[in-house]
């Protein structure tokens, strides 16, 4: 008999929002390496369909939802099971330089990235679907852009920081059930979304930003291995923080 | 899409740069004020006035402001 490792997700069922690709996919396939059940939400059901197929049915399931809309809000909240975590993990980013910035884009990254969140997370708790007292953890997947000034980032950058600091007093609201709330703030990872950034900043200046990265940068896996450790008994002791990853990129300095 | 209309907005986005100084001629990336902030501005710029999408790429293929105006007008 193997002994009970506190790293383990088993017996835990895990929602995940954003499951579809990059971080969030990554995290589903982790999720059920480490022994745990896995709920993935998004647009593209094909992907969704494809995640299940290769997790295996039983291990994971899906819920096609548009979380930027309240029915798709409330779809997820009505169908799931009692859950012993959630990991936020959808998200959209835009480079705009603060002169074209109107409010349609600013509503459109702050709606999915952030508001969103709040609201899924409201109505879970409202039905009682986060278990309680069972160690049950939320992580929320921001970005280390919240914690610097990067041009241009200025609709992404606030959505995340609304999503980090909002974190806090989440945390402290949840602590009397014992549901714990960390967040994860990545650098740059390989992922559609970095491909996206490529295609708009062009190759050469991706080059010349990987180079600052003294460990190069992220693989969704990285991000993935940390958001078990937080969704697992490992970490019970820890609400209201958060886990930078950027390969040394904001803090070794030359 | 005018052509002149492309340049002007085109210029409007230095600040320094006298924009009696900028033609349909002109080297952009070799315009002293050129950065990649600016390369982002004018990627903003064509997405607001003519709903269109360039990228970083159609900005390093093309030379001269006119040569843009071509890409961006066959999108
Ligand atoms: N890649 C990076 O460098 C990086 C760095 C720091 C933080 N992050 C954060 O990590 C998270 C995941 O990003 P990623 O890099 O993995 O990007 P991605 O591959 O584009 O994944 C984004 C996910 O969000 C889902 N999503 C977007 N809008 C949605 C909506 N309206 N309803 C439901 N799901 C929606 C997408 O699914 P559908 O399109 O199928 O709906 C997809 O599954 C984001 O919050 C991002 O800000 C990324």
């Amino acid at each position: 008999m193997t002994e009970y490792s506190p790293f383990s997700l088993h017996g835990k069922h895990i929602l995940v929002a954003g499951a579809s690709s990059g971080i969030g996919w990554a995290i589903c396939k982790s999720i059920v390496a480490a022994g745990g059940k896995v709920t993935g939400v998004a647009r593209r059901a094909d992907l969704l369909q494809k995640m299940v197929q290769e997790l295996g049915e039983g291990n994971a399931f899906f819920i096609e939802a548009d979380l930027a809309t309240d029915n798709g809000i409330e779809k997820v909240a009505a169908m799931m099971p009692d859950v012993n975590g959630l990991v936020y993990a959808a998200g959209v980013s835009k480079m705009l330089p603060l002169k074209f910035i109107k409010r349609e884009s600013l509503e459109e990254l702050m709606n999915i990235n952030y508001f969103s969140m709040v609201l899924l997370l409201a109505q879970m708790v409202r039905q009682k679907k986060i278990k309680r007292n069972a160690h049950s953890s939320i992580v929320l997947i921001s970005s280390v852009a919240q914690q610097i000034g990067t041009k241009s980032s200025i609709l992404y950058t606030g959505s995340k920081g609304a999503m980090s600091s909002a974190s806090k007093a989440i945390a402290n609201e949840l602590s009397s059930q014992k549901i714990r709330v960390n967040t994860i703030e990545p650098g740059m990872v390989q992922t559609a979304m970095a491909s996206e950034m490529e295609d708009v900043i062009s190759a050469e200046a991706v080059e010349k930003d990987k180079a600052k990265y003294p460990l190069g940068y992220g693989m969704p896996d990285d991000v993935a291995n940390t958001a078990v450790f937080l969704l697992s008994d490992a970490s019970k002791w820890m609400t209201g923080r958060s886990l930078t990853l950027d390969g040394g990129r904001y803090v070794l300095l030359d | 899409m005018d052509k002149n209309h492309f340049l002007q907005s085109f210029a409007e986005q230095f600040d320094d740069t006298d924009p009696s100084t900028i033609t349909l001629e002109t080297h952009f990336k070799e315009m002293e004020e050129w950065s990649s902030m600016v390369a982002l501005m004018i990627i903003a710029m064509v997405d607001e006035q003519y709903s269109k999408k360039i990228t970083g790429a159609d900005l390093r293929e093309a030379n001269t402001i006119e040569q843009l105006f071509e890409r961006v007008s066959s999108k």
